[in-house]
């Protein structure tokens, strides 16, 4: 999926530009850099914020540009960096864990479905459809890992839950079918190949595409995710990277009400800038990827929205 | 026809599912109520046998937690056993009719009717069989015999033994006519395969499959002295409260939300696609897709900072502004009619990207020769748009939409709890199933009962307008159908 050439197609240089023409390119960039500034514009107040000094901040309010710039914030936290290096790493962990085996099962249940000869493979892809459009609601399904399987404060329950998804399994078999035409794996059978070897030799090499999509798509998941930590957490070094954050959010709000109620000075710790600074701390992998994974993303987007 | 007899098999089981036969009958009565703590006045909305379709509300009035979740698949498996029964008995009918029609007169073989012939004896055994397991387990855990199935179970049970073994025989000699394999065969040749699902099944029997059973909990009014598994069935009573209390508003909250973000997300994605498929600079397409796709990656946390430093009363950029311009500060954070837009405002702001990709894409296939071909024509920009864009996107506008449709009654979560998260004051605007839910799971044990009455309420309204939906497409274009 190249981007470049797709944006060739609708440039038209040999007819000249009619007047209505001009008109509608000039409002199409007007409200396309207006979308882009909207888009961004959130991401320039938090940084700007972070390189605040705090009590600015706190007396003049929120920016658009950094005034009086300091790494007041940046230094505090790494100060005393063992929680978010902590948070980090147990991010680190997940996401790896989670994206590694989750993309194992995808990739070979994607085969598994994709292959004709497989008599229950239309019943396997309802049963797998089928979640994605009823199931038993939160409840049951927090007891289930809370109180059945015994899981809570287990790192296990924060990765297991979102391995895989109907959305994502449909997707690899949409990669694997698009990417290995029938009559090769046929000729690998007749030469006496077996199932692991078709899947390990001849369709992996050929899955990079695929992998690389719906591995991204996993991370970006693990990554940006805090609500299992909410749910199943009970020990504050488990906790993924979003969570921490969230916490800290909430408990300096915590601890400025409780400031106020004693009428102490919240000056003195740099809450507002903190926040911040952690927030860009937070987001800065995922934006910093994101220019170079970016195609990946489109290229899963417009393969799902075809029907699989 | 010998697959004649077995629907008759499947009539006379049919009968004895009905509710006209006791499949439990009570007996030593005064020492098993001593042993259930039933009291006399209790006793006296007791019945001496009961049925499947009853066994709860035996739960119920003995105060018979413990049993409840049994009573609970009894009561699920009854109802398939009738529902296979019934399905096979109207394919036996029009086996006929079938085979005429089938496409391929060589390959019109009675398969199709006998494995719904086999799903329905099976489902027979399976009630049976449970249903004297379940006898036995209560008289074990009370140590009383106080169970004793009915005659009809045992003769459900041998009828559906004999039918099934019978059906297989017929199974087989119509296989090796047809030169078609079951399920073992199939095994045999493909257990690679198989080996390959396994953890695909653990996965999907944890997380979605296995917890479909904790619907029962909408049926019980939790406690801690009980625990989950004994505390009493109370029939319907939490959707009864909750219809009085929230049922109404939770409802309208999400669905409207939904509409709103389906109706006015798409009309932005299309519009913007458009935009840039129009812009004939390479760097500024290239830019103003990539920043205006980037919101959809950073995690809901950061989305709450944003809000707060936007919106917040004393430092947010907003009242930084109003105040520099001499008016009063504004406080969104008491005022529920402001929340609308801006939770509408701010899924827009994390999925216009997301969608904008997928028709841009689909922009990008259609042939250019087309709009030469119309410029020649003298069409307009707009006619252009109305006349091939517009068309050529329908398609995918109709997948989409569907999609959307399917999970309407879900909806943003993480959007929602964190925009708003505990503010109270904002909940009449904001609250819905999802957030509801996730507030009794995490702060409220006592209601759990309650949480997974809503959840199961969403989950079924959700799965009907699915099917519904579905049904509707299929009827008018099987193309576009889900399933």
């Amino acid at each position: 999926m190249s981007n470049d050439k797709d944006f060739e197609i609708s440039a038209p240089r040999k007819i000249k530009k009619s007047v209505g023409t001009k008109t509608f390119e000039g409002i199409s960039y007007l409200l396309l850099t207006l979308g882009s500034i909207i888009c961004v514009l959130p991401f320039i107040i938090i940084v700007s914020g972070s390189f605040t000094d705090n009590t600015t901040i706190l007396t003049k309010g929120y920016s658009l540009l950094p005034r009086d710039f300091t790494f007041a914030a940046y230094q505090t936290i790494f100060k005393s960096p063992k929680d978010i290096i902590q948070a980090y790493k147990m991010n680190v962990y997940y996401t790896v864990v989670g994206t590694g085996l989750g993309l194992m099962m995808i990739t070979l249940t994607g085969y598994v479905i994709s292959r004709k000869e497989f008599k229950y493979r239309n019943t396997i892809s309802f049963l797998i459809y089928f979640t994605s459009i009823f199931g038993g609601g939160m409840i049951p399904w927090y007891l289930m890992y809370a109180n059945v399987l015994n899981l809570k404060g287990h790192t296990l329950a924060i990765w297991f839950p979102a391995l895989m998804s109907p959305f994502l399994v449909i997707l690899m078999r949409t990669f694997i079918v698009g990417a290995v035409p029938d009559a090769i794996t046929e000729s690998a059978k007749i030469d006496g190949a077996g199932h692991f070897t078709i899947f390990f030799r001849i369709v992996l090499p050929v899955l990079k595409p695929g992998l690389a999509t719906v591995g991204l798509f996993l991370a970006l998941g693990y990554w940006n995710d805090w609500y299992r930590s909410s749910m199943f957490s009970t020990n504050s070094s488990t906790w993924q990277l979003q969570f921490y954050l969230y916490d800290l959010l909430n408990a300096t709000t915590a601890m400025k009400q409780m400031a106020s109620n004693v009428s102490m000075k919240t000056a003195d710790l740099p809450t507002e800038s903190v926040k911040l600074a952690m927030a860009v701390v937070a987001t800065g992998p995922v934006l910093l990827f994101y220019p170079f994974v970016q195609r990946f993303f489109v290229s899963g987007i417009t393969v799902g929205a075809v029907k699989g | 026809m010998k697959t004649k007899y077995l629907s008759g098999i499947s009539a006379i089981c049919l009968i004895l599912t009905l509710p006209f036969f006791d499949w439990i009958k009570l007996a030593n009565l005064v020492a098993l109520f001593s042993k259930m703590g039933v009291t006399m006045d209790m006793a006296a909305n007791l019945y001496t046998g009961y049925n499947l379709y009853n066994l709860l509300s035996f739960v119920q009035y003995s105060g018979q937690g413990t049993l409840g979740l049994f009573a609970m698949v009894l009561l699920i498996l009854v109802f398939a056993t009738l529902y296979f029964n019934i399905a096979h008995i109207v394919r036996a009918l029009l086996n006929d009719r079938n085979k005429a029609k089938a496409p391929n007169p060589h390959k019109a073989s009675d398969l199709p009717l006998l494995a719904a012939a086999k799903t329905a004896f099976l489902f027979g055994i399976f009630t049976s069989a449970a249903t004297i397991a379940f006898v036995l387990f209560a008289n074990i855990k009370y140590k009383v015999a106080g169970f004793i199935p009915g005659a009809s179970v045992f003769l459900i049970l041998v009828i559906s033994v004999a039918a099934y073994v019978f059906t297989k025989k017929l199974e087989k000699v119509e296989r090796a006519r047809y030169n078609e394999h079951g399920f073992a065969h199939e095994f045999k040749k493909n257990w690679v395969l198989f080996i390959m699902l396994v953890p695909t099944f653990v996965y999907f029997m944890i997380n979605n499959y296995l917890p479909m059973l904790g619907v029962y909990f909408a049926f019980t009014s939790f406690n801690f002295r009980d625990g989950l598994w004994a505390s009493p069935f109370t029939g319907f009573k939490n959707f009864e409260f909750l219809m009085k209390a929230d049922l109404f508003r939770l409802t309208k909250n999400t669905i409207l939300y939904n509409v709103v973000f389906i109706g006015v997300g798409n009309a932005l994605q299309i519009i913007f696609a458009i935009l840039v498929s129009k812009v004939t600079v390479k760097w500024f397409k290239k830019t103003s897709q990539t920043l205006m796709f980037m919101p959809y990656f950073v995690s809901f946390v950061i989305l709450k900072v944003i809000v707060y430093n936007v919106f917040e009363y004393q430092y947010g950029l907003i009242n930084n502004f109003v105040t520099q311009a001499g008016a009063e500060r504004i406080d969104f954070y008491n005022t529920p009619s402001y929340w609308p837009f801006l939770i509408t405002f701010f899924y827009l702001w994390k999925n216009i990207g997301y969608g904008m990709v997928v028709y841009l894409a689909t922009i990008m296939g259609i042939d250019n020769e087309i709009y030469e071909a119309a410029k020649v024509d003298g069409a307009g920009e707009l006619q252009q748009i109305r006349y091939i864009t517009l068309p050529h996107i329908r398609p995918t506008f109709i997948i989409l939409l569907l999609y959307a449709l399917g999970s309407i009654m879900k909806g943003q979560f993480e959007l929602f709890y964190q925009l708003i998260g505990n503010n109270g004051v904002l909940f009449n605007v904001s609250d819905i199933f999802d957030t509801y839910v996730y507030r009794i799971t995490t702060t409220q044990p006592l209601s759990i009962g309650l949480g997974t009455a809503a959840g199961l309420y969403q989950s079924i309204f959700g799965f009907l307008i699915i099917v519904v939906v579905n049904f509707l497409v299929k009827k008018k274009n099987p193309e576009y159908a889900l399933f």
